[in-house]
C-alpha cells in the first residue's frame, strides 16, 4: 500500500435537518459504522448551535468533557485519527452572531480569522493536519470576481494560513461547484497571491467535475499546490451554468435545476459516475501525493450507512489494489 | 475479517429491503440493486450469504443460472450462498411435522429445494422444526418424536446433496423450551439433524444459548447471531397470528449485536466456541431491523463493528 496517502471519511452525511443527529449516542453509532467500513479517520465538519455534538470545541467540551476525552471516545469507536476540519465562513453562526461572512470583504476578515482559530486550536489538539475552508461565497451571492476581490480573499486566507502554520496545521482551499471562483485564470491569480508555505488547495473530485473541470488534468497542472482531497463521484456537469441561479444551493443542487437532476453527487463506483478515480489515483501516485484523502457521501440518500458501505467496497476492491 | 487462516468465516442472513422511489423493494428486484446489496455486505467483511429458498427462482431469472449468480457474488467478495432458509408453508393439510401423514410431502418439498439449489455452494438447509406453537399445542412427546423423525428423514436426504439440515428454534416454534429442545435432539438422528444456534430466539424463550451450545456443540451446524432486549415473560410465544410481528407487548424483538440493552452474552458464547474448537461459518442475522425506524445497512455495520472490536479479539 502507498503509505503516503492516508484515508479518512467525511462527517457531513449524517445530518439532514438542523435538529436531527444531535444526540451523542447517535454520533457514536455513526462513528462505529465508519470504523466498521474500514475508515479509521474522519474529517470533522464545523457546525453551529446545540445540534452538532462534534461541530465546535464548545460542543465537544459539553458533550465529551474535553478534547482529550473526545479523542479517547473516538478511539473506543475505532477511529484513531482526525484528518481535518471543514470550516465554511459563509454559513450563519449562532455563536458568532452572523448570517455568513465573505472572504472578499476585508471587514469580515477579523471575524473569519477568529472563528478559524477556534476550529484550528481544536484540530491541533486532536492531532489533525488540515483546516479545509470554503474560500469564496457562491457565485450567486458574490457575482463575478475581479482582481481586487481575489486579492482580498487571498489576504484573508494568508492570515488564516499563518495562524494554522503556527499551530502545525495547513490551510487548504476547497472550491465547490457553486463557488464564485470559476476559471483556471482566477485560480492562477489566487494561487499566485497565496503563500504556498501555508495555503494550498483541496481538490474535491465531484464539486470540480460538476463545475466543468477535468479533475485529473487539474490535479496534474496544480499538483504542487494540492494538499488535500475529497473523493466523491458526480453524476452531471453544470452545462447550463446554473451556478448563476439565485440561491443556487437550493435551485440547482437541491431542486436539480432545469434538468431536474435528482442527485449531483454519488458513491465511487456508480456506473454513471463521471470521475475517473483510477486515473486520478495513478496521477497522485506518479506525482508523489502525500496527505489525506477524505471519502465523502455528501447528500447521499438514506440510509447514510449504505452510501458509506458502497464507498468502502470501491475503496477496498478497486482503489487499494492500485496502491499496492 | 478473513485475514490469515481464521477459524471462523462470516456470513450474513439476508432480510434486507432497499429504499427506492417506489418505496421499499427487494434487492432481488434488479441486478443493479442486488449488486449494491452484495457490495455493502462484502465491504464489511462478510464472505457468505444466507437467504430464503424462495429467492432461488429470481436468482435464476436475474443471472440466467445459479452458477452465474455465484460467479457474480464471487466477483464482489462473497464466496457462496451458504444456507437456504426453508420457508415451509406450515399447514395441517400438507406440512405439519407433528403429523406423520404430512411427512412424505415435507420430505419431497425439501428435496425440490435442495435439488434445485446446485451451483450456489449451499451447505445448509435451515428449517423451523415445528409450526407455530399455537398450531402444535399441546406439545406432547409423541409430537416431538414425529418432528424428530421427519427432520431425520429430511436430513438423510439433504446430505446426499451435500447439504446439512439444521434446525432453528424461533421463540414461537412448537419446539422452543429447554426441555422440548433437549428431547428433540435426543430423539432426532445425530447423523442427519443439526442445530442452528439463533442467539436471540433462544434468549427470548428463556433458554441460555451458551449453555445450549455447551450441551449441543457437536450438533451445531452454525449460528445466527442477533440480539434481543426482551425475554418472553407473558406467553407471547403462543400468540396468534404470529408472535414475532403481532405480539402486543413487543414491537421489535430483534436487535443487532452491540446495543446497550442487549441480553445475549456474545463474549461468553465466543469463549465457549474457542474452548470447544468450533471451526466454520458464523452468521449474523438482522430480522426486522427496520421496525421503529431502523435500517438494515446501519444495523449490519454496527454488528460488523462489534465483530471486529469485541468478538474477534476473543476468537477469530
Amino acid at each position: 500500500m502507498h503509505t503516503q496517502i492516508r484515508w479518512a471519511y467525511g462527517y457531513n452525511q449524517w445530518k439532514f435537518s438542523w435538529q436531527d443527529f444531535a444526540r451523542v449516542d447517535d454520533n457514536l453509532r455513526a462513528l462505529k459504522v465508519t470504523a466498521a467500513c474500514g475508515f479509521r479517520a474522519i474529517e470533522l465538519f464545523g457546525g453551529t448551535g446545540p445540534w452538532f455534538p462534534l461541530g465546535r470545541p464548545e460542543s465537544i467540551a459539553l458533550n465529551f468533557g474535553s478534547a482529550a476525552k473526545f479523542k479517547l471516545q473516538l478511539e473506543d469507536c475505532g477511529i484513531g485519527a482526525i484528518s481535518s476540519t471543514f470550516y465554511d465562513p459563509t454559513q450563519l453562526s449562532f455563536e458568532e452572531l452572523h448570517f455568513g461572512l465573505s472572504p472578499t470583504k476585508r471587514a469580515d476578515h477579523a471575524a473569519i480569522l477568529a472563528t478559524a482559530r477556534i476550529h484550528a486550536l481544536l484540530l491541533a489538539e486532536l492531532g489533525g493536519s488540515c483546516l479545509v475552508v470554503r474560500p469564496f461565497s457562491s457565485y450567486a451571492a458574490e457575482g463575478p470576481l475581479d482582481g481586487a476581490r481575489i486579492e482580498s480573499a487571498a489576504d484573508c486566507w494568508n492570515a488564516v494560513g499563518k495562524m494554522t502554520q503556527a499551530l502545525g496545521l495547513h490551510t487548504v482551499l476547497h472550491l465547490d461547484a457553486l463557488s464564485a471562483l470559476r476559471t483556471r485564470t482566477e485560480l492562477d491569480q489566487l494561487l499566485k497571491l497565496t503563500d504556498p508555505g501555508c495555503v494550498n488547495l483541496a481538490v474535491d473530485t465531484a464539486e470540480l467535475t460538476i463545475a466543468g473541470h477535468d479533475v485529473v488534468a487539474l490535479y496534474r497542472h496544480y499538483h504542487s499546490r494540492v494538499r488535500h482531497f475529497h473523493f466523491k463521484d458526480a453524476l452531471a456537469v453544470d452545462t447550463l451554468g446554473e451556478y448563476k441561479l439565485p440561491n443556487a444551493e437550493r435551485a440547482m443542487i437541491l431542486a436539480g435545476g432545469k434538468r431536474k437532476i435528482e442527485r449531483w453527487f454519488c458513491e465511487m463506483g456508480t456506473l454513471a459516475g463521471l470521475v475517473n478515480f483510477p486515473a486520478l489515483l495513478g496521477a497522485m501516485k506518479e506525482l508523489g501525493y502525500a496527505g489525506w484523502v477524505v471519502v465523502e457521501s455528501d447528500k447521499g440518500p438514506q440510509p447514510a450507512a449504505s452510501s458509506m458501505m458502497l464507498n468502502s467496497w470501491y475503496f477496498q476492491r478497486v482503489l487499494s489494489p492500485l496502491l499496492a | 475479517m478473513s485475514e490469515g487462516n481464521p477459524n471462523l468465516r462470516w456470513a450474513y442472513m439476508d432480510h434486507w429491503r432497499i429504499d427506492t422511489a417506489q418505496g421499499q423493494v427487494s434487492q432481488y428486484s434488479s441486478v443493479e440493486r442486488f449488486d449494491g446489496f452484495v457490495k455493502q455486505i462484502a465491504a464489511l467483511g462478510f464472505e457468505g450469504l444466507e437467504t430464503f429458498d424462495f429467492h432461488l427462482g429470481v436468482m435464476q431469472e436475474l443471472f440466467g443460472s445459479l452458477q452465474n449468480c455465484r460467479a457474480f457474488l464471487q466477483e464482489r467478495g462473497i464466496d457462496r450462498v451458504l444456507s437456504l432458509f426453508h420457508a415451509v408453508m406450515f399447514d395441517r393439510r400438507q406440512s405439519a411435522p407433528q403429523l406423520r401423514a404430512t411427512h412424505d410431502f415435507i420430505v419431497g418439498n425439501a428435496e425440490r429445494v435442495v435439488g434445485g439449489a446446485a451451483g450456489l455452494g449451499v451447505e445448509n438447509l435451515i428449517v423451523m422444526p415445528a409450526g407455530q406453537y399455537h398450531d402444535v399445542e399441546p406439545v406432547t412427546d409423541e409430537k416431538i418424536h414425529a418432528c424428530a423423525d421427519v427432520w431425520s428423514r429430511v436430513g438423510e436426504m439433504t446430505l446426499k446433496y451435500g447439504i446439512k439440515t439444521c434446525c432453528h428454534h424461533e421463540f414461537y416454534c412448537g419446539i422452543h423450551s429447554a426441555e422440548q429442545v433437549r428431547k428433540f435432539y435426543e430423539w432426532s438422528d445425530p447423523r442427519y439433524v443439526f442445530w442452528y444456534c439463533d442467539t436471540a430466539q433462544h434468549v427470548i424463550s428463556g433458554v441460555d444459548p451458551v449453555d445450549l451450545y455447551l450441551r449441543l456443540h457437536e450438533r451445531c451446524g452454525g449460528f445466527h447471531l442477533k440480539d434481543t432486549h426482551h425475554v418472553d415473560l407473558n406467553g407471547d410465544y403462543r400468540r396468534r397470528p404470529e408472535s414475532e410481528v403481532t405480539a402486543p407487548t413487543t414491537r421489535r424483538w430483534f436487535w443487532e449485536m452491540g446495543t446497550e440493552e442487549g441480553l445475549v452474552d456474545f463474549p461468553a458464547l465466543f469463549q465457549a466456541m474457542k474452548e470447544l474448537g468450533y471451526r466454520g461459518w458464523v452468521s449474523v442475522e438482522h430480522d426486522k431491523a427496520d421496525v421503529g425506524g431502523g435500517n438494515y445497512p446501519e444495523s449490519t455495520a454496527i454488528a460488523a463493528w462489534y465483530i471486529q472490536h469485541v468478538l474477534k479479539p476473543i476468537y477469530a
